[in-house]
This record gives C-alpha cells, sequence and structure tokens, in this order.
C-alpha cells in the first residue's frame, strides 16, 4: 500500500452545510476504494498567492491516507468534474507501507486530537477553582 | 597590489537546513520557502543562499510544489 497526500482547495463561498457534505463526499471515495484515511486536516480560509478561477481566497483541507494508484486516479477524475474543488495536488509520501500501521497512526490522530480538547477543559476548570 | 587591495573575504556561508536539523522543507512549510525566493518569486541560487546541494535540490522541488497549490506565487509582485 502507497501513503500519499492530498492538498486540495474548496470555494470559499460554500455554505457551512454544502462545505461539510463536499468534505463527506471526499471522505467516502477515500472508504469505498478501500483506502485508509490517516488524517483529515482542515486549514480553513486562506489568501491565494495567485488567482484560480477569479478566486483570491481558497479553502484548503489536507488529507493523508493509504491507497493505490488507481484510487487516486479516481478521486483526481472526481475532482475534475466537481466545480467546488478549485485545485489539488497529491504527493507520493511512501511507496510502500504497511495497512496495518496507517490504521494504527490513524488512530493516534485521533487520540491526538481529543487530548487537547479535554486539557483545555481542565485548565478551564482549574481556573474556575481559582 | 591594487588587485589584492580590491580582493575581500567573505564569511564563508552555511547551509541553513544543515545547521538546523530541526527546519523541515516542505511545501506546506511555505513561510520557510517564502525566504529563499526573491520578490519576484524567483528561487534564489546557492551561490547567494549558501544552501548546500543536497539541500537546494529538496528545496527546488518544495518550492515548485507549493507554486503549483497556491501557496507561493509564479510571478510575485509587479514593480
Amino acid at each position: 500500500m502507497r501513503k500519499y497526500e492530498t492538498v486540495f482547495i474548496s470555494n470559499p463561498d460554500l455554505q457551512e452545510q454544502s462545505r461539510k457534505d463536499l468534505f463527506e463526499k471526499v471522505k467516502n471515495i477515500v472508504a469505498k476504494e478501500n483506502g485508509i484515511l490517516v488524517d483529515f486536516d482542515d486549514w480553513g480560509n486562506k489568501k491565494l498567492a495567485y488567482e484560480i478561477r477569479k478566486n483570491t481566497r481558497g479553502h484548503y483541507v489536507c488529507m493523508t491516507f493509504g491507497g493505490d494508484g488507481d484510487m487516486v486516479m479516481e478521486m483526481e477524475r472526481i475532482f475534475r468534474l466537481d466545480d467546488n474543488i478549485l485545485k489539488f495536488m497529491t504527493t507520493l509520501k511512501d511507496k510502500d507501507v504497511d495497512p496495518e500501521e496507517l490504521k494504527q497512526e490513524a488512530e493516534q490522530d485521533k487520540d491526538a486530537e481529543q487530548e487537547p480538547s479535554e486539557k483545555t477543559t481542565e485548565t478551564t476548570e482549574n481556573t474556575e477553582n481559582n | 597590489m591594487a588587485i589584492q587591495n580590491k580582493r575581500f573575504y567573505q564569511r564563508r556561508k552555511i547551509c541553513r537546513f544543515c545547521v538546523d536539523s530541526s527546519m523541515e522543507i516542505d511545501y506546506k512549510n511555505y513561510k520557510t520557502l517564502k525566504q529563499f525566493i526573491t520578490e519576484r518569486g524567483k528561487i534564489i541560487p546557492r551561490r547567494i543562499t549558501g544552501t548546500c546541494s543536497k539541500h537546494q535540490r529538496q528545496l527546488a522541488t518544495s518550492i515548485k510544489q507549493a507554486r503549483q497549490i497556491a501557496l507561493l506565487p509564479f510571478v510575485g509582485k509587479s514593480f
């Protein structure tokens, strides 16, 4: 299994709900093609270095996943059809990875995301006590 | 004598990525890459920045990737 990283720029003017639907759609592609989604990182709205289809801003998302070449082809085909995706780029991170390792990594990432939120709640409690 | 006087000695430039191993060359880390392009968006040659050839190669690839995904400009500000 290969490890890929895809950055895509989605339309910045999308409504909250349609953006969620779009992200869900992208995640489903990975699941459908038997890929493993390791990380789905939302960078938010950023200024573009140059205009893309008359847009000066874009909503960046960076995702890491495990899969094979056919899966990337299929995903990029869908990206090209979608009007709400302005640009995308896929880079190969690792040529040969163990699927089990990727699953572990994905779980670790989830844990890491949960931990900070717990910590913040703790700190707020502490300040209340003081 | 005149030629000798004209010659000036410059401190040898060192590769910043070799000195500080925590500095990562990655297209996502475009703020670091920004230091290695001109105002016009051109990649600065290593004879000026002092980057070693290994890192300069990685740097060039990363800058080109960052340009592709609109993190860095192909053509910078016009005067």
